[in-house]
């Protein structure tokens, strides 16, 4: 069953999500100023879903049932799945300018059905049936499922058993005949508050002295003993000026990021997924975040389309379009953002089926859109801001544009002296301008920024992590092979 | 005659893809068109994709005669022409 945007929105009213931000209980998160943007977000993948001009890209066939599915949802059955759905974070990074979080579900859908199944093949276990019928719940009643891999990880050059504090990355405390009950954190968790549920995966490789920190399984959101920290956003206080608009750049949608707290959690059997076989921990790591790294080359993408579209707004309204320079810098911006989305589509072009029957991207070229990710969107926003000029950051504020006070000496008010000063081109009024550069100042250095730039630096992994993987899949030996038979070497 | 429209996903498209259907709806009163139904039956499938690659999928629609497929702005005046003659 498809959900409503309006459903969605009801459903998480009926939660009892524990959130806390700059230091209190907020008890109507739903409604908060500097929350809802996110949720509005998420809502927009619901409202696609149904809408038949999106429906193509956002919903699927289940797997399971065959019927009609949210492809925030959905297994992969094909290489034509992996492309659509970077197509569809294309689309909805175009519709929202933010990231729209629902994607960390989707990718630790995918990584934890093909390893249960090969988890369960070596260790008799019974969690690929676990993952199966949770799965068909979120399906049938079109759930936003929390991705949840990133511990806080405390001194990085220690193992998560020899931490100062064990809780520093997410562990098993108690083993009990109906479950088991868990104590840690996941840190930088996109879009946690606004999700139903919460797929926790372990954050990295682990040896035996780790075993008990192997640990996957999925937990309601509002569960007894989980509650979450808000994470701030630069600017994320305008949201909370009275009448805010123009200032914000983006009035509608926004990212959001939390600290989620697992205070001696229980989870019931049927819910676990992996519970100390460590063994498995580094495949479900590369899984999810070569499905994650393949996001990033399509959500990305359609964040930049919009910024794009803005620094050639501000050209115009600046004037300065025609100027060849700014042209190039548009070409160059254009180039950038489609080589991401070449990479997404490559990698899942070349994707393959699982052992458990479901596909996976090509892990290489996963892990070269990601490497790209983390550059190209820096510089789109530094060509962005050259195009846009200095104003977008020393702006004077919208309730100045709006002052009736009078400070000139025929009689002007502040409102009339920015509007006289600040005007540009006659394509567009004084209020259009300061709205695109406010946007502009929104996605490269606002609230917005969070997610175009640092989350392209650090999400999925830093660039380290994929350097790894691009030395471990790059066949550098084949590559000695053909040059040796092209030099005549023997 | 019942016509079946698809859109593909729309990620990319090259022009106003809802637009064009609703001048097809406007200017071809011979023909009904509805969003397709999986559960529906149809004369004939229009197919609107955004740009060249025209992705939608449209194999799952029950459709008795011949798809027609729009992946530009160029082709509508010579599909509606072919259609107005059915």
């Amino acid at each position: 069953m498809l959900m409503t945007k309006e459903q969605y929105i009801e459903s998480l009213r009926q939660m009892k999500t524990r959130v806390y931000m700059f230091g209190e209980q907020v008890e109507n998160w739903v409604d908060h100023p500097i929350i809802r943007p996110s949720i509005e977000c998420v809502g927009m993948t619901y409202e696609l879903a149904s809408d038949p001009e999106y429906a193509d890209l956002c919903t699927a066939k289940s797997s399971y049932t065959g019927e009609t599915v949210n492809r925030f949802t959905h297994l992969h059955q094909s290489t034509d799945d992996l492309i659509k759905k970077v197509k569809m974070l294309r689309l909805l990074g175009q519709k929202t300018a933010s990231c729209f979080q629902r994607c960390v579900g989707m990718d630790a859908f995918n990584a934890m059905f093909s390893t249960t199944y090969e988890l369960d093949k070596k260790h008799g276990t019974n969690y690929h049936e676990n993952f199966n019928n949770f799965l068909k719940m979120v399906q049938e009643n079109d759930y936003v499922v929390d991705g949840a891999m990133t511990d806080p990880k405390g001194d990085r050059g220690l193992a998560p058993s020899a931490q100062k504090d064990p809780d520093l990355f997410l562990h098993i405390v108690e083993r009990r005949e109906d479950g088991i009950v868990v104590r840690g954190a996941k840190a930088h968790q996109t879009g946690c508050v606004n999700s139903h549920w919460h797929i926790v995966m372990p954050t990295q490789a682990m040896r035996e002295d780790d075993a008990d920190y192997a640990v996957a399984f999925a937990t309601p959101t509002d569960a007894e003993g989980i509650y979450m920290i808000y994470g701030r956003q630069s600017c994320d206080t305008r949201k909370m000026e009275e009448g805010a608009d123009v200032d914000l750049g983006n009035a509608v949608f926004g990212g959001q990021e939390a600290l989620v707290v697992f205070d001696n959690v229980f989870i019931p059997n049927e819910y676990v997924f992996m519970a100390g076989e460590y063994d498995f921990s580094n495949m479900i790591v590369e899984r999810f975040a070569g499905y994650h790294r393949q996001s990033y080359g399509g959500c990305k993408v359609g964040v930049g389309d919009v910024l794009i579209g803005a620094a050639a707004l501000a050209a115009e309204y600046n004037g300065a379009q025609k100027a060849s320079h700014v042209k190039d810098k548009l070409i160059e911006m254009v180039h950038l953002n489609e080589t991401l989305y070449c990479c997404g589509i490559a990698c899942s072009a070349e994707g393959q089926a699982t052992e458990a029957g479901n596909y996976q991207i090509d892990l290489l070229l996963a892990n070269v859109c990601k490497q790209n990710v983390t550059r190209f969107p820096y510089d789109i926003t530094r060509l962005a801001e050259d195009i846009a000029g200095g104003l977008m950051v020393t702006m004077p504020a919208e309730s100045d544009f709006n002052s009736d006070l009078v400070v000139g000496n025929a009689g002007e008010t502040v409102g009339e002296i920015c509007n006289k000063y600040f005007v540009g081109s006659p394509a567009c009024t004084t209020e259009e301008r300061m709205r695109v550069l406010r946007l502009i100042e929104n996605m490269c250095l606002g609230t917005a920024a969070v997610g175009y730039r640092t989350e392209s630096l650090h999400g999925a992994g830093s660039p380290q992590a994929q350097r790894i993987m691009i030395a471990r899949q790059g066949n550098l030996e084949a590559k000695k092979a053909l040059a040796k038979n092209i030099a005549g070497i023997k | 005659m019942k016509c079946g429209v698809r859109f593909c996903g729309g990620c990319n498209p090259r022009f106003e893809r809802g637009e064009v259907f609703r001048e097809f709806k406007r200017d071809i009163t011979n023909i009904e068109f509805t969003y397709a139904d999986e559960n529906e039956h149809y004369d004939i499938l229009l197919v609107i994709g955004g740009c060249q690659s025209c992705c939608a999928a449209y194999e799952q629609y029950d459709v008795k005669g011949d798809v027609y497929k729009i992946w530009d702005i160029s082709q509508v005046e010579t599909i509606k022409e072919k259609l107005a003659k059915l």
